[in-house]
């Protein structure tokens, strides 16, 4: 029971701590994904002649 | 502009065929009014901008200085803009025929309706006489055939689709002024939302480096010179998620026996009730899970799976 008790006691607070790193996870994934996503490039089509 | 931006900024040049000298071979009448209409273009000069924004007129006696700051800022609004789609294009040049492999891939959802990809191939640096000015100048990638127009069936992240084809090189050409420009255009909003051009000389013919070249590779972008295809679907095993030979009609979790026969029992059942209320299927599972072959997946199939396995025939 002692056992139990001080796990419990232990996992708390750690539980409380991963909650942010959690977010700075998926903040950085975010920011990465944008990062990394493609960029416009621009086409232009010219419609012309010689004379 | 193009020399200041070489990586981000492309032209192509369509020459009118009421203002091409007789003997030109600069224009290509249906394409030009193919183009031309899907555009309103009435006259020349007419540039479009990424499909949706254009410029009439502006540049008398071929002086394109004036243009310069609004051709800027055109090209400031749209540059770097996010897109879901990226091009690559790879192929064989020969001494007559040119192959070619243009892979669209996606790092972000887009709807799929409308997305068209074109394909053009175009001749830079032709030496010509603009009788307008009465001066020569260099054309710069004068569309020389528009080889096609494929519908774009991918709309999720992490999705490609390859467009392979050949065509014949012309002795008019200097080959290696020869590009390919592929682009991603809504035919509906006429918006492009990619574009990408590379010199003839300058594709790979084999991206993985596997012997095997691209338009015969059965996975073009992963090393696998043994070509395996397990279930024969065409689709090289180290780029095929999809078994075909497990993945057969009603094993909707692609499980099977230690000896490869693919299990199909309750658990199937459930995952086609689990499709019917949440919807989540993957690229697998959505051509085994039609029991009936009616195209519609619902609760006909359900009781059809459960009957085919009720009564053994699974």
């Amino acid at each position: 029971m002692k056992k139990i008790l001080i796990l419990l006691t232990l996992s708390i607070p750690f539980a409380q701590k991963l909650d942010p790193i959690d977010i700075a996870m998926q903040e950085l994934r975010t920011a990465v994904e944008t990062a990394s996503r493609s960029s416009q490039k621009v086409f232009v089509e010219d419609f012309t002649g010689l004379n | 502009m193009l020399d200041e931006f070489p990586e981000t900024l492309f032209t192509i040049e369509w020459h009118s065929p009421n203002y091409t000298p007789g003997n030109s071979d600069f224009d290509l009448p249906s394409e030009y009014s193919q183009r031309g209409a899907m555009y309103g273009v009435g006259g020349i000069p007419h540039t479009q901008w990424n499909g949706v924004t254009e410029t009439v007129g502006g540049y008398p006696n071929g002086n394109w200085q004036p243009m310069y700051n609004s051709f800027m800022n055109i090209y400031n609004s749209m540059i770097g803009d996010e897109t879901p789609y990226d091009i690559e294009i790879n192929g064989f040049a020969g001494e007559t025929e040119v192959g070619y492999d243009v892979t669209i891939s996606m790092d972000a959802d887009m709807s799929n309706s409308n997305q068209k990809v074109d394909i053009f191939v175009v001749e830079d640096d032709i030496w010509s006489y603009w009788g307008a000015v009465a001066m020569y100048h260099n054309a710069n990638n004068v569309v020389r055939n528009w080889l096609t127009t494929e519908d774009l069936t991918i709309s999720s992240t992490g999705e490609n689709q390859t467009f392979s084809g050949t065509f014949d090189l012309s002795d008019a050409w200097v080959h290696d002024s020869v590009k390919i420009v592929a682009i991603v255009q809504n035919y509906s909003t006429k918006q492009i939302y990619q574009v990408t051009e590379v010199n003839i000389n300058d594709m790979n013919p084999d991206i993985d480096d596997d012997g095997i070249l691209n338009g015969d590779d059965n996975c073009v972008s992963v090393y696998n010179p043994g070509q395996e295809d397990e279930d024969g679907d065409l689709i090289g095993d180290v780029c095929d998620p999809c078994n075909n030979l497990v993945y057969i009609l009603g094993n909707l979790n692609g499980d099977a026996n230690m000896d490869g026969t693919p299990i199909i029992d309750l658990i199937d059942v459930l995952t086609l009730v689990d499709y019917l209320i949440l919807g989540d299927v993957n690229e697998c599972q959505e051509p085994v899970m039609n029991i009936n072959g009616d195209n519609y997946v619902n609760v006909v199939d359900v009781i059809l799976l459960a009957q085919m396995i009720l009564s053994g025939n699974n």
